[in-house]
């Protein structure tokens, strides 16, 4: 009883330099932070429920220029089909906030992967932005590729070719399979991290 | 067949011709004006060839810098051009930071020019020339919208400098206007060094002045984490600024690279190596150079720490935790006074020690990038909450409720050496944390300085500052003769230590009431329901003393008001009202605006004086200096007619722009006044403890007009 004054004196320090406690962060290299998010169909997906399968993460804004390149000449789509066939779990993820370019509602979405022939796993609806956050995902497209053991393998663009041009995408240097390829191989990813491109995700201000 | 070959090269022509008119050098597409700018259209092998790709923007929208951060493209050009002419690349004028949500972006908006030049080689064929360029870009506002031209430009090629000169247009008054925002390099006198952080980079320039502001942008991508706030401290000779990195960066860069831009528009384009010769420690004051850095200087302000430490002593933050030192002197009376000097040093101890923890957590706390200053502790509505409940109980303790065994609060006679000891080393820590938000006259001053040196200089300051604290009452236990004068102990003793908690219950007032300004009567609410239970806890103390279990229960009590005291401000403290309000609303006039730094440069660019209140609703200095002074009846009656411009900074809550502003003033704490004069750079800051007389001598010698600030200003010197 004689040092409770003492001990909340002490407490009362610690705690005034408490706020600085980190947040979970996705670090290339490092267990990619855990989340649970639901999709266009109202199902719901946790991340670690797909531990020893590869997961990509794919930010999502049909409206965005950079985007639509991807979409309209149908390269997206064809990752998609590829990688899925190859046991490879995809997450179309839209951050876009209500109000804002590419906020959509489930049954637009659901609309949009009819009409695109779309063919992610599955299209997580993110519109405030938690998910967003929880990767600092910075851009659309932006990529992240999640390996079996649930770390971050590779974080940034789609490829090295930052255009809104469909002519642009022939012949580029595709950094999402190229990560894909090599860690199937068991090699290291030569490019694990790099400058994403586009648009910046429209979160709620 | 000739007509043939005629009419076949005629309709060549005209083709040629319909196309030439077809393109232009300029052209309006979605959200902007894009236009090639040649000041001269005379380009020859020796001459400079100037041109610049120029873009004018609709309010709002924006293109980008070089590196364009989070997101975004920079604008590209690519050339068709005659043989012998070859273009160099666009060259990138110091760009803004663009905010987007968690984002940060680097661009400009309302207009740019990307300047570049052309060589020109001496075969190259003379006479007119088409110089065809393709131009790419991607414009921002909240969408993006991509956007590309074919501009062609029509230009004369020379063998050698035309004799007359160029006749100025439109592209001429462009060129004068915006050709020179480009980073310029790094004088040959002046050096930028940087050296890696747990978290980031420390960047120092020097540049042979102290800089108020600076900002830096990254060449390289992936380098830094671009929203994160870049925290400035002013150093004699320049400047230091902690960068946050991007926490994807796995090996650090051999070279920060990048333009850094400084107050009054000065960019330079820095290429700053690692420095791994010196400690983290000596870059910081690495730039102010052997001949800056004085000892002398060290010694004056080390001067100045310790007098501000005695005078803590006298402010009223202190003041109640003295008057338990001084009882415990009187108690220790009879059979203790041959350990008073041990007492004496355990209680320096504790100051020196909770002073050094309060330094090294703040610095550790910058150094991960918070912008935070001296009393940041009480910036936390946790912080708040507990301490005053802490201090509830003391005075419940105090004023006969129950007893305690601390020897600070024990009214018995025997007392056991070991817990006066902890005792005497808690007080000193009490002393120093109720201590901070009293910055007193004097530490103002030495508390900027030390905060902005390296971690010794830093320490030193603060050891001074603490040895000063304990000063009078060490000096009272090293000299046993003096303790002669202290009366003898007896029932007075219990008497005193009752009224002592008034003062106590008094401060208790305080911090309540701070809670409620800044957080909200719902967090109030949380606090008094703390402090019932305290009072609960204490009855149970007092009622059946030394008692196991009634022990147990008051721990229990105290273990959920500590939990209420951390928990309630998360879900209960009000988000944060308008600026200004809190610290400001108790003094009842419009006339004071909230403070922004565009406020202040707006009110100066209109000739307007200004005067910037930088409070705190926890500093008692300020509330009394608010209430003795600035809202005095006559001063307000001087600042209406000088039409000085008047602000309020209110650093109640966190705020790193306030932080930051204090820093370019030298300073790390409140309360602080400046005195903005239109045309001077720095302001001139008035003393910490005003009166209104202060604040009428320093409004009267302002000038009078705007258009007599220049007289009035060397005048004021």
């Amino acid at each position: 009883m004689k040092s409770l004054p003492v001990l909340a004196g002490i407490a009362a320090l610690v705690v005034a330099l408490a706020p600085i406690s980190a947040t979970a962060q996705a670090v290339v290299g490092s267990p990619a932070p855990n989340f649970t998010a639901a999709d266009s169909h109202g199902q719901t997906h946790t991340l670690s429920e797909y531990r020893g399968k590869y997961v990509v993460l794919e930010w999502h804004n049909r409206d965005c220029p950079y985007t639509h390149k991807h979409y309209a000449s149908g390269n997206m789509e064809a990752l998609q089909k590829e990688w899925r066939a190859k046991d490879v779990v995809w997450f179309t993820v839209i951050s876009s906030a209500p109000g804002k370019q590419g906020y959509v509602t489930d049954a637009e979405e659901n609309e949009y992967l009819q009409q695109m022939h779309a063919d992610p796993t599955a299209v997580l609806m993110d519109p405030e932005g938690k998910l967003g956050r929880l990767y600092d995902a910075k851009t659309t497209p932006e990529m992240y590729v999640i390996d079996p053991q649930g770390k971050l393998i590779y974080e940034g663009a789609i490829d090295n070719r930052p255009t809104t041009e469909v002519s642009d995408i022939e012949g580029a240097d595709n950094y999402l399979s190229d990560a894909l390829t090599e860690a199937m191989a068991g090699k290291p990813v030569e490019h694990p991290y790099t400058r994403p491109y586009g648009c910046s995700v429209k979160y709620a201000d | 067949m000739r007509r043939f070959r005629f009419i076949f090269a005629l309709i060549a022509v005209l083709g040629a011709a319909i196309c030439a008119q077809a393109a232009s050098d300029s052209a309006d597409v979605s959200h902007l004006h894009v236009q090639l700018v040649f000041p001269s259209a005379d380009l020859y092998p020796s001459g400079e060839n100037h041109a610049g790709l120029y873009f004018k923007l609709e309010p709002g929208w924006h293109i980008y810098w070089s590196n364009p951060g989070d997101s975004g493209e920079p604008p590209k050009i690519q050339w068709t051009l005659p043989s012998g002419v070859t273009a160099g690349a666009l060259q990138f004028p110091a760009p803004r930071r663009l905010p987007l949500g968690p984002l940060m972006d680097f661009g400009y908006e309302n207009e740019v020019l990307f300047p570049f030049t052309f060589q020109v080689a001496e075969n190259a064929k003379e006479g007119p020339a088409v110089l065809h360029a393709k131009v790419d870009w991607l414009v921002c506002r909240e969408v993006c919208i991509p956007g590309k031209a074919d501009l062609d430009e029509n230009v004369q090629l020379l063998h050698a400098a035309p004799m007359a000169e160029p006749v100025s247009g439109v592209d001429q008054s462009i060129w004068d206007r915006l050709a020179n925002a480009l980073p310029q390099p790094l004088p040959s006198s002046d050096s930028a060094v940087f050296q890696p952080t747990p978290t980031g980079f420390r960047l120092a320039v020097s540049t042979g002045q102290r800089e108020a502001q600076a900002e830096f942008f990254p060449e390289d991508e992936n380098i830094l984490d671009n929203p994160a706030p870049q925290t400035m401290t002013p150093v004699k000779n320049g400047l230091v600024l902690d960068l946050k990195k991007d926490p994807n960066l796995t090996a650090s860069p051999a070279q920060l690279r990048g333009v850094l831009e400084l107050s009054g528009g000065r960019n330079f384009e820095i290429a700053a190596p690692r420095e791994v010769s010196y400690g983290v420690a000596r870059i910081e004051y690495m730039p102010i150079a052997a001949s800056a850095f004085s000892f002398a200087a060290l010694a004056h302000i080390v001067g100045l720490a310790f007098l501000g430490g005695l005078f803590l002593n006298l402010m009223p933050c202190v003041f109640p935790v003295l008057f338990l030192k001084g009882l415990a002197l009187c108690q220790s009376g009879v059979e203790e006074r041959h350990k008073l000097r041990a007492h004496g040093f355990v209680y320096t101890i504790g100051i020196l020690v909770s002073f050094w923890v309060l330094v090294a957590a703040l610095l550790a706390l910058r150094a991960a990038g918070a912008t935070l200053g001296w009393g940041f502790q009480f910036q936390s509505p946790v912080f708040l909450s507990l301490m005053a409940a802490l201090l509830f109980f003391l005075g419940l303790s105090l004023a006969g409720q129950f007893e305690v065994g601390l020897t600070l609060t024990s009214a018995g006679g025997s007392l056991a050496t070991k817990q006066g000891y902890a005792g005497s080393f808690f007080t000193g820590v009490l002393a120093v944390v109720v201590a901070t938000p009293c910055t007193a006259p004097f530490m103002g001053a030495a508390i900027g300085y030390a905060l902005a040196q390296s971690a010794a200089v830093t320490f030193a300051v603060f050891t001074a500052l603490a040895l000063g604290l304990a000063a009078p009452y060490v000096a009272l236990t090293l000299q046993p003769a003096w303790t002669h004068l202290l009366p003898r102990p007896g029932a007075w003793m219990d008497i005193l230590k009752q009224a002592i908690s008034i003062p106590i219950f008094a401060t208790v007032i305080w911090l309540a009431w701070v809670v409620a300004q800044a957080y909200g009567a719902a967090l109030l609410a949380a606090l008094l329901t703390s402090f019932l239970l305290l009072a609960i806890a204490g009855w149970f103390l007092g009622r059946w003393p030394a008692q196991r279990w009634t022990t147990t229960v008051a721990a229990l009590f105290l273990v959920v008001v500590a939990a209420v005291c951390v928990a309630a401000p998360k879900e209960l403290a009000t988000a944060p009202k308008q600026p200004g309000s809190t610290a400001g609303q108790a003094s009842a006039s419009a006339a004071w605006q909230p403070w922004s730094a565009d406020a202040v440069q707006h009110a100066l660019a209109a000739s307007q004086p200004a005067f910037v209140d930088f409070t705190a609703s926890w500093c008692l200095t300020c509330q009394v200096n608010e209430r003795v002074a600035l809202d005095q009846p006559e001063v307000m009656q001087a600042f209406t007619a000088h039409n000085v411009a008047l602000f309020r900074a209110d650093w109640t809550r966190q705020d790193p722009a306030i932080t930051q502003a204090l820093a370019a003033l030298g300073r790390s704490g409140v309360p602080v006044y400046a005195l903005y004069t239109p045309g001077q750079t720095s302001p001139q800051l008035l003393p910490q403890v005003l009166s209104s007389g202060i604040v009428l001598d320093a409004v009267a010698k302002l000038p009078t007009s705007a258009t007599q600030t220049a007289a009035g200003s060397s005048k004021q010197k």
